[in-house]
């Protein structure tokens, strides 16, 4: 990602379910939705394929905040990803405290396909809430090399 | 060919690993016959300056063991590159920093007020004279790093410390003068549960234990039990000798080849097993309560590798208050 100069404008990597959030998203956008330019979305088949090190590895790679969109209770087009995601993300949670990263900066939302309104309003929430976290912990540079493999 | 010359390095380390080299039993006295030692610091008297007196390259293989704490660790670490035809990372610390990488969850000068306390007073000083006598003591660096993040390295010997097994399957190498293509890391491609002995039913995990809260049963899998098990994010070659004694891993030979992040592999692992049977909204509530009897995320999920993990260490946010 970029250097930060001027102003702080929130980097937001948003993983999205293809079945429910991404098409809320599509919804929003042909509805003329508005809402801040921050966040990137990743479409993925299942918010149960977002896995730990995905969300880790987008905040060491200099995300600000990782927002996950999923079905709803009950609605998982696999029957249950989402509630596997749910157990991921209140682990990912308390890691990232233990490391001394707001755990704010995660956030798993439910938004369905004809949820574009929610969609918006949720992207307009979570930009504000990091917003006021302000910049990541986490230097952009820091994992430069990974890897535990030697 | 005449014999190889071999040398044993310790750098920020318990000493745990030069005792598994005498683990091998006899073995070790095929590797003096067939081997000159220009380096130990545990075991013989070479000085650095018969170090820096070798030519480059002199020294056929290094076996590094412990992780880059101090100036000094690196500045020995970079200078055996320079006279080492082969370096090896031995031991979880030189490999992914092990369990003393878990110093980076706090940051230089805390661990000097833990140590010298809050009235440190310039305390631990590098450099003082006295009597005339200047005196210098190397720098402790800000965080701790595994080998490979200040050299190159070329063969891994994972574990805390490396397995009997491994160790002897390096010596056979070394004497018979076969060593493995550069890049070789001594262990099982596979991971863990594939050599453990204990049976496996996929059952769900219903509530999580810590050894010390109840024996387990020595047949059953240990994640069956409820018990924190790093096996499935682990790398095997030990023989599972800790599920072996009734004991989980605790991940000390760090993750298999086809992960980056052990301790994110093992979350998610852990949290798909995580329920009470059937999932459903009406179990979301159970499911958070088996999860808030883990405790210690960091000091579980990332107990050897947290100084090559993704993230690597503790951060300090600006803006704590922000709602």
């Amino acid at each position: 990602m970029s250097d930060r100069t001027g102003p702080f404008e929130p980097k937001i990597v948003a993983f999205l379910c293809r079945w429910c959030s991404y098409a809320g998203a599509d919804l929003a956008g042909v509805s003329r939705m508005e809402y801040p330019p921050n966040v990137v979305p990743m479409r993925v088949n299942c918010s149960g394929r977002v896995d730990v090190e995905m969300v880790l590895a987008a905040i060491e790679k200099g995300a600000d905040g990782v927002l996950i969109g999923g079905c709803h209770p009950g609605d998982c087009h696999y029957v249950s990803g989402n509630y596997k995601t749910r157990r991921r993300v209140a682990l990912i949670k308390r890691a990232l405290s233990e490391i001394g990263i707001d755990p704010r900066r995660v956030h798993l939302e439910w938004i369905s396909a004809s949820e574009g309104h929610k969609f918006q309003q949720t992207i307009t929430q979570f930009t504000q809430r990091i917003r006021d976290l302000g910049p990541s912990p986490v230097p952009a540079a820091a994992g430069a090399k990974v890897g535990g493999n030697g | 060919m005449g014999k190889a010359k071999i040398g044993v390095y310790w750098a920020a380390s318990c000493g745990g690993c030069d005792c598994s080299l005498l683990e091998v039993n006899e073995q070790i006295l095929d590797v003096a016959a067939a081997a000159d030692i220009l380096l130990w610091p545990c075991a013989t008297d070479v000085k650095y300056a018969d170090l820096e007196s070798y030519k480059n390259g002199e020294i056929d293989i290094v076996l590094f063991n412990g992780a880059i704490r101090t100036a000094e660790n690196r500045e020995i670490a970079k200078l055996i590159r320079t006279k080492t035809k082969a370096l090896v990372a031995f031991g979880s610390c030189a490999h992914t920093g092990g369990v003393i990488g878990l110093a980076n969850l706090a940051t230089r000068d805390e661990i000097f007020t833990t140590v010298y306390g809050e009235q440190r007073d310039g305390w631990p000083q590098v450099s003082a004279s006295q009597n005339g006598y200047d005196l210098h003591l190397p720098e402790f660096l800000e965080t701790l790093t595994p080998l490979a993040e200040v050299v190159e390295v070329d063969y891994v010997v994972p574990g805390c410390p490396p397995p009997r097994e491994i160790v002897s399957q390096l010596f056979s190498a070394l004497v018979a003068g076969e060593l493995p293509p550069m890049g070789t890391v001594f262990a099982s491609q596979k991971n863990l549960c594939e050599e453990c002995p204990r049976e496996r039913e996929q059952e769900k995990i219903t509530r999580i234990l810590r050894p010390h809260q109840q024996e387990p049963d020595p047949e059953k899998c240990l994640l069956d039990q409820g018990f924190v098990c790093m096996g499935p994010a682990t790398r095997g070659g030990c023989g599972a000798v800790c599920p072996a004694a009734n004991m989980p891993c605790t991940g000390c030979a760090g993750p298999t080849e086809s992960i980056t992040d052990q301790g994110a592999a093992m979350l998610n692992t852990l949290a798909s097993l995580v329920g009470t049977g059937e999932e459903g909204e009406d179990q979301l509530d159970a499911e958070d309560a088996i999860l808030a009897q883990l405790d210690d995320i960091i000091g579980t999920f990332y107990r050897f590798g947290l100084a090559t993990s993704l993230l690597r260490g503790r951060y300090h946010e600006q803006n704590r208050t922000a709602r």
